[in-house]
């Protein structure tokens, strides 16, 4: 397991985790916000020993709450209530979904077995839900045979390629940048128009830190451009995401980053490269 | 220091740029007491002096259809008045054609089941084909007609986020005439060679139940030709990100999500067209010249025979020459001090509203006297922008106002501004433009993200609200639920109590009042005015490092707008010294970031709280940094009160024969921008064209 990536999500931002989180920078006009749930930093490390429920409420906080809501209730049609859903029946099916990932789903292959029946038990039982409880050997179960997952690595490792960053700056003037600024930073160019997150740059870096490039495609493609998600191809997401890496200072690699959840699963989105962020946590 | 502290009238705003007599008021020999509180008693048939082109009165000039202001209303009320036959003379008192539609976003949202609605319901491109990207909404958010529209815009039951009715107090009459004359003024645009994208949402208050929303565009081509729909990079503003043109005065945005490939859309897509087409039709322009009295039969009762207008020169502010507008066919050349023109047929206020004018809008807010905050567009408006004039001149011969109040009631009326360190903090003008010089810094445009990274301090240098929270806007109307607006869902139901019921307004109230507490007093407020003073955002090089702001010319500038020192108490002496606002030292500055510089330390701000919201950085590295923060106010919703072919009404119920108005310098409408002024100036030029001292035809 990712032991790297919790030990930051505990270290770094004590006042969100202590449990001060609000969505408070939420944007107008229906927007949806990629600000709006609190970052993965927001999960308290000291809980993580804690009973499965509790650490099932953490990981759905940090990794499913940003599109299926703080109390389930999802935002439909895009993103599914998991409150008296009753796909939720089926315990295979729960795991195999989080595991894998299927449709606007992102797959979440850094979980251990343990982390995924938590969460797989946390959402079959919250809220209005009784599913009955799920047990690591029936993850385990339920997981046998399923491909093992490529290594884990950052978005610091050279995963993108410039000309691909190229190209999304392309694509980004026109399908991103009257609502999220010409500089990225969330300022739109008409005055009329309110703010929106910043898609590069310390800000984005920290509201997305601990989530794969996968969640961020998959939200990406769900809900953008808000007046019509899901307008460009997969290759100009991809792109854009490129440039928006880029823009935050992010350095290009040899191979470009590939439309396919399951590879990009297994990027995680950091705010510094992980010898600054070691070198940190030692000083 | 006395700096702004006692002139707040448009008259002292002007500077230098207004340096008139009032003599040629007592040639008129009727007018009692010359002052701008006198009512005008000008006697329309007693002569004035030798008139240029009119014979046998005192008259200088005359036309059937007499328009001041060549904004969004004017220009197409111009036009129309045009088409249906009557000769058009309009005045403006800038030098260029436009007003503030010139450097709008050019959203447009009218509606209706206008012939854009329609396009897009069926899938349609336009007549050239630009359009090639498929429509945004589908066809049941489109579907669309008057009655449903005038039925959304008089709502007495849906408020925002800041439990604010906006339509509530809406002026029926005008309201239902501008629902039904929206199909028609669509068209009435295209056939002037404007050109709609497809439709996404709706905009400013047009109504939230259907997507009404268009902008406007033209395509990059190698030349600029508005018959063909093109215009060149170079004009577009677009061929240096760091430079404007004089045919754009802000840089014009990549459109083709919208339409298709190479489309380019704001402003200057929709103002440029319309003006092009006016020159064409043969409307004459008497540019550099402020409208500032209505002539009327008697004081308060008789036809409105013409208006007065002053020469007001808008000189380069670096050449000091007289500058040109881009296009001159049509101009009339003209200089004298003051001139009286005619109209057989009618006068149309089109000049704009009061958000120029501290003294006006105090009438609504008291604090919004304070004359560091400009409204929008000053570089390119100049003093004369937006200053009352129509206002003013309507009370003098007897006109009631209306809807004074909805100044108060939405987003883009006032609001803080998040683009810093320039005092004409609406746009992004760059360089490039001639009155960026009246300017000199493009400010830099954090978004609200950008709050997160400083903190901001009243003229005595205290901090006063939670940054994070400052810059936040009332968000738009909003139906119970997700329903009842594109892309939300239409399931809603309007007039319903349930849309403002205390419960709803509890789930859905998202404001928080930190442009009251910007604008509050504090320690450097003095009688009599008890001014709030200006804003600033004090960060350090650190601040720059995270962000990545570059702040450099053309971003920011030597013009009192941003700073930098080594130290916090020689920030705060460089702002005193340099900020033509800062009436009072910052003396608590260094004090305030002393203390942040704790709360960084203990992560917490019992202040403001402010730990609750995001991250705390220290302000500890220097050189220190001071940049501008503006309170912008934008719209004007009070105004001069019309019936529904936009008469000016009188105190008395009774529409004032021979005056119409319409945009910004009518009230009773709450509506953002350019959707209620193109069909006022519409209706107006319709009715204004068959007007005569016999009555409307």
């Amino acid at each position: 397991m990712s032991s790297g990536v919790d030990v930051k999500r505990g270290g770094v931002f004590t006042a969100r985790a202590r449990g001060a989180y609000r969505p408070v920078m939420r944007a107008v006009c229906g927007a949806v916000a990629l600000g709006l749930v609190g970052a993965p930093t927001a999960i308290a490390q000291q809980a993580e020993d804690a009973g499965p429920r509790v650490r099932g409420e953490q990981l759905y906080r940090s990794d499913c709450a940003l599109c299926h809501g703080e109390s389930g209730e999802g935002r439909p049609p895009t993103f599914p209530a998991l409150s008296g859903n009753p796909a939720l029946e089926d315990l295979s099916h729960v795991v195999i979904r989080i595991w894998e990932g299927q449709g606007t789903m992102p797959p979440f292959p850094d979980l251990s077995t343990e982390e995924v029946s938590a969460v797989a038990g946390y959402v079959r039982n919250a809220w209005e839900n009784d599913f009955g409880p799920v047990s690591s050997e029936e993850a385990a179960a339920a997981l046998a045979g399923l491909a093992e997952a490529g290594s884990r690595t950052s978005v610091w490792d050279g995963v993108f390629t410039a000309s691909q960053a190229e190209r999304g700056q392309t694509v980004y003037p026109g399908a991103c940048g009257t609502c999220h600024g010409r500089r990225l930073n969330g300022a739109p160019d008409d005055p009329d128009m309110v703010s929106t997150p910043p898609l590069a740059r310390a800000k984005f870096l920290r509201t997305w830190e601990g989530r794969s490039l996968a969640a961020l495609f998959e939200y990406t493609r769900a809900t953008m451009p808000e007046n019509n998600p899901g307008s460009l191809t997969d290759e100009e997401y991809i792109d854009v995401i490129a440039h928006m890496l880029s823009v935050s200072g992010i350095p290009t690699g040899d191979d470009a980053l590939e439309p396919d959840p399951h590879s990009l699963a297994r990027v995680v989105i950091e705010r510094r490269p992980q010898e600054e962020a070691e070198g940190a946590a030692g000083g | 220091m006395d700096r702004g502290r006692d002139d707040t009238s448009a008259d002292h705003q002007s500077g230098n740029e207004s340096q008139f007599s009032r003599r040629d008021f007592v040639r008129i020999g009727t007018v009692a007491g010359a002052g701008s509180t006198a009512l005008l008693q000008a006697c329309a048939t007693r002569p004035l002096e030798p008139a240029t082109g009119v014979e046998d009165s005192g008259w200088d000039y005359e036309a059937d259809v007499v328009i001041a202001g060549a904004g969004c209303a004017g220009l197409t009320a111009a036009i129309r008045a045009r088409d249906l036959g009557a000769t058009v003379l309009v005045v403006d008192q800038n030098f260029d054609v436009g007003g503030r539609m010139l450097h709008s976003g050019s959203f447009l949202s009218l509606g209706g089941g206008d012939p854009i609605q329609l396009r897009d319901m069926k899938g349609e491109s336009d007549p050239e084909g630009f359009v090639t990207v498929p429509p945004a909404e589908d066809p049941e958010e489109l579907d669309d007609n008057p009655d449903l529209l005038f039925t959304d815009i008089t709502d007495w039951s849906i408020v925002d986020r800041k439990a604010q009715s906006p339509y509530r107090y809406n002026e029926p009459e005008l309201m239902r005439a501008w629902a039904d004359n929206c199909p028609a003024t669509r068209q009435f645009l295209m056939d002037n060679y404007v050109r709609f994208s497809r439709i996404s949402g709706t905009h400013g208050g047009g109504g939230l139940s259907r997507a009404r929303g268009a902008l406007c565009f033209l395509m990059l081509g190698d030349r600029t030709d508005m018959k063909a729909g093109t215009v060149t990079l170079e004009d577009a503003g677009m061929a240096d990100p760091e430079r404007t043109s004089p045919f754009a005065p802000v840089q014009m945005f990549d459109a083709s999500r919208a339409v298709g490939p190479n489309a380019v859309g704001n402003g200057v897509a929709l103002s440029r067209p319309l003006e092009f087409s006016a020159r064409e039709k043969g409307v004459e322009f008497m540019l550099h010249r402020r409208f500032e009295e209505i002539v009327r039969e008697q004081p308060f009762s008789g036809r409105v025979v013409g208006i007065r207008a002053r020469y007001s020169p808008r000189r380069h502010p670096e050449t000091d020459e007289v500058m040109q507008s881009h296009w001159r066919n049509g101009n009339i050349d003209e200089q004298r001090e003051v001139v009286n023109i005619r109209a057989r047929k009618a006068v149309i206020l089109a000049s704009g509203g009061h958000a120029g004018n501290p003294e006006v809008r105090s009438m609504f807010y008291p604090a919004m006297r304070e004359p560091a905050f400009p409204t929008s567009g000053s570089a390119l408006l100049g003093p004369h922008g937006q200053d009352a004039t129509a206002l003013i001149a309507g009370l003098r011969v007897g006109a009631n106002l209306a809807g004074m109040q909805q100044n108060l009631s939405y987003s883009t009326t006032f609001h803080i501004s998040t683009r810093l360190g320039t005092r004409d903090a609406y746009t992004g003008m760059m360089p490039g433009h001639p009155t960026f010089g009246f300017r000199g810094s493009a400010g830099i445009n954090v978004g609200r993200a950008g709050f997160e990274e400083f903190i901001v301090v009243n003229q005595v240098g205290k901090r006063f609200f939670n940054e994070i929270r400052l810059p936040q806007r009332p968000g738009l109307n909003r139906y119970p639920g997700d329903g009842g607006a594109p892309n939300r869902g239409l399931d809603h139901v309007p007039l319903d109590w349930r849309n403002c019921r205390k419960e709803w307004i509890r789930e859905m109230y998202d404001y928080d009042h930190g442009l009251d507490a910007a604008l509050a007093l504090n320690e450097g407020s003095e009688p009599p005015h008890y001014y709030s003073g200006p804003l600033w955002a004090i960060f350090d090089q650190d601040t720059i490092e995270r962000t990545g702001w570059e702040l450099r010319f053309p971003y920011v500038a030597d013009n009192g707008y941003f700073f930098q020192a080594d130290t916090i108490e020689r920030l705060a002496a460089k702002i005193e010294a340099g900020h033509e606002f800062q009436r009072v030292p910052l003396k608590y500055l260094a004090e305030t970031v002393a203390t942040w510089n704790g709360y960084v330390e203990s992560g917490s701000d019992p202040e403001f709280e402010r730990e609750v919201d995001g991250l705390m950085n220290p302000i500890a590295t220097p050189p220190f940094y001071a940049l501008s923060v503006m309170v912008v106010w934008h719209d004007s919703y009070g105004g001069l009160r019309v019936n529904g072919s936009q008469q000016v009404v009188d105190m008395q119920g009774q529409p004032i024969p021979g005056l119409y108005a319409g945009g910004e310098a009518v009230g009773g409408f709450n509506k953002h921008g350019l959707g209620k002024a193109h069909v006022h100036g519409y209706i107006a030029g319709t009715y204004a064209a068959a007007d005569s001292a016999e009555g409307r035809a």
